[in-house]
């Protein structure tokens, strides 16, 4: 039986109003919340080591700020660091939780990227086989 | 790694994606190999002034044959440089790690330079050839730069943005890069053969012939250096060599093909590009050598093809200008060895902003500025930008050589790899270098007039090793944490089993 969700975090306001909505769900259900931040590291050229670490450290510090954020809530967290995409790693990190649902927000990344190559809730809709929430400003 | 502030106590996992399957690894690998190069580009940028180098003259393929050896050697400094530091540095770690962080600074400042002075060349092949795709063959200095501009701006944006294209779409674009050229090589002979267009001469054994070279050594140098450019940015495949299952074997085979396949292109476009127009026309086209061949070759409307698949180089060129750099001044800020501001990762689209941004601006301004003043001082840039790249790949070797100083004479696999190989490179890229300074140092060796009395490139060379010098003293004053940094040495077990300085059987 697939139970806790998993929620997409990247700390932008998206991303708090989704987190806010999934905890929500998680503390009704008594179920557990995975807070996911996804990058992938382009790996073609240059100094890599140093740019893997920046972007750990970033996803470090908004997963601390998400955790902190749903404190209050009593909810038990887990928190992921993904290298995926981020459509790639919610699908991926919901199928090995086998998670009850997959929650994000309407947009997180930025516009032009989304319209460009594709947003993630628009590519998670199409693939996810489990339920997927996708959360609006509120 | 368990973070105290974190709520439930649970700690922060980190999930690292899985590795493909090896079949496709190895093609992946050949692909970015190939396509950090830009072939198409290269071969656009580099020609004109190759068959330039007066005394080389059809000797042009010869040059670019024997460019191929140092830069190989080079690329196996860099496997063995990356076993050691397995989360992938360049020149800028690796020579603060073996040589300490003075040198370690200059190898991160050689990198920026040499991204900055090759951005105007660039912006201008990406003007003309943008230009002629829309039917403007010969366009006003202004239109170019016009156009160049923009492309710098749109470029600095993508990477900016992070937009970045996935290896399926890379591999398209390349192979029709690749096909194009090899088609359009292919049809020229063809027709070198078949219907003797005005100018063209037959292919001859002796173009690949170094001692047939009537301005003997000095020529010849003048040739590798601008050669060197050709096989720049191979040596970023090698770092992601490591993502295939099979990594013992896999990588060096990889790097071995994608190199074959480079020297065979670049020998056949060449070789075809002066027998169908002689050299005459490469001489005076140094921006763009292959669209008034095109348009001959291919007749009108094919010729739109290959303009559009030297422009998609040309970009992926840009991008694999601008990536690498900013990694590089990001990691340099996050090492504190220059203001902390440029280790910034900019939160929204996760890539080093501040960084690209400056990247982009300084590549800009030296492009209008370079354009206002002479469009000679592009090509001299071009030519002092060779002596940069092979003072950084030179001195990888040299690092190579340092860090494994322990290990050089375990066996005598190891001292050849390690020692031997790498060691004649750097030797011999020293000697260009040095080769480079004397014969462009000459008033009248460059393009535009020369300044102060030097050549201009050795003048534009000796005014960025300043510049480096001046802002290394700045920061050693202001940040001096960085220049306190001591030289580490490889650890023993690292090439245990390496198919290269091991063998598999050992």
């Amino acid at each position: 039986m697939s139970s806790g969700l998993v929620v997409g975090y990247d700390g932008s306001d998206y991303a708090k109003a989704a987190l806010a909505v999934a905890a929500e769900l998680a503390q009704l259900r008594g179920e557990k919340l995975v807070i996911a931040f996804g990058y992938q590291l382009n790996k073609v050229t240059g100094e890599i080591g140093d740019y893997h670490h920046a972007l750990e450290e970033l996803a470090r510090s908004r997963l601390e700020e998400a955790a902190a954020l749903v404190a209050g809530t009593g909810v038990a967290t887990e928190a992921v660091i993904m290298e995926e995409a981020p459509a790639k790693a919610l699908l991926d990190l919901a199928e090995s939780k086998d998670a009850r649902m997959i929650v994000v927000g309407t947009r997180g990344e930025n516009p032009l990227h989304g319209a460009l190559v594709g947003s993630t809730p628009h590519k998670l809709v199409h693939l996810s086989t489990r339920p997927v929430l996708v959360v609006p400003l509120p | 790694m368990e973070s105290a502030s974190f709520a439930e106590g649970g700690g922060i996992t980190v999930e690292k994606p899985k590795l493909k399957a090896n079949a496709i690894g190895f093609v992946s690998n050949i692909v970015i190999g190939v396509a950090s190069v830009a072939p198409g580009y290269s071969l656009a940028a580099t020609l004109g002034y190759i068959a330039a180098v007066s005394g080389l003259g059809f000797q042009a393929p010869a040059a670019i044959l024997i460019a191929f050896f140092p830069m190989a050697a080079i690329a196996l400094a860099y496997y063995f440089l990356n076993k050691a530091d397995p989360d992938c540095g360049t020149t800028f770690s690796w020579m603060t790690k073996a040589m300490g962080p003075i040198w370690g600074w200059q190898g991160g400042w050689a990198i920026v330079v040499a991204d900055v002075l090759v951005m105007p060349n660039l912006a201008q092949i990406a003007g003309q050839y943008t230009l002629s795709l829309f039917g403007d063959g010969s366009p006003s200095t202004n239109a170019t730069l016009a156009v160049g501009i923009a492309w710098i701006i749109l470029m600095t944006v993508i990477c900016y943005i992070g937009i970045e294209l996935n290896a399926r779409t890379q591999r398209v674009l390349l192979s029709l890069e690749f096909i194009i050229l090899v088609i359009f090589a292919v049809v020229a002979l063809i027709k070198v053969y078949t219907g003797h267009p005005v100018h063209s001469v037959h292919p001859n054994i002796s173009w690949f012939n170094p001692f047939a070279i009537k301005g003997g050594i000095t020529a010849l140098n003048g040739g590798l250096l601008l050669a060197i450019f050709l096989y720049w940015g191979w040596d970023s495949g090698v770092s992601v060599n490591e993502e295939t299952e099979n990594s013992t074997e896999a990588p060096g085979r990889a790097a071995l093909v994608s190199n074959v396949v480079l020297v065979g292109i670049y020998l056949l476009v060449t070789v075809a590009v002066m027998a169908y127009g002689g050299l005459g026309n490469l001489i005076s086209h140094p921006f763009d050598v292959f669209s008034p061949l095109g348009h001959s070759v291919f007749g009108s409307g094919l010729d739109k093809i290959l303009t559009l698949a030297i422009l998609s180089s040309a970009s992926a060129s840009t991008q694999t200008t601008i990536l690498p750099t900013a990694r590089t001044t990001l990691s340099m800020g996050r090492a504190g060895a220059i203001p902390r501001k440029f280790g910034e990762i900019t939160p929204r689209f996760l890539s080093p902003g501040f960084s690209t941004i400056w990247m982009g601006t300084v590549s800009l301004i030296l492009y209008v500025v370079l354009m206002k003043t002479s469009t000679n001082l592009i090509g001299d840039a071009f030519t002092s930008l060779a002596i940069t790249i092979a003072f950084y790949y030179g001195f990888s070797g040299y690092a190579c050589i340092i860090y494994y100083r322990k290990q050089l004479f375990q066996s005598w696999r190891k001292f050849v790899t390690l020692c031997l190989i790498p060691g004649l490179a750097a030797v011999f890229l020293t000697w260009i270098i040095v080769k480079a300074f004397i014969t462009y140092s000459a008033p009248h060796s460059g393009y535009a007039k020369p300044i102060l009395g030097i050549g201009s490139p050795v003048a534009i060379a000796l005014l960025m090793i300043i510049l480096g010098l001046v802002g290394m003293l700045i920061q050693r004053i202001t940040m001096p944490e960085f220049f306190r940094r001591k030289r580490e040495i490889a650890p023993a077990d690292v090439l245990d089993g390496d198919a290269i300085a091991v063998g598999r059987h050992s």
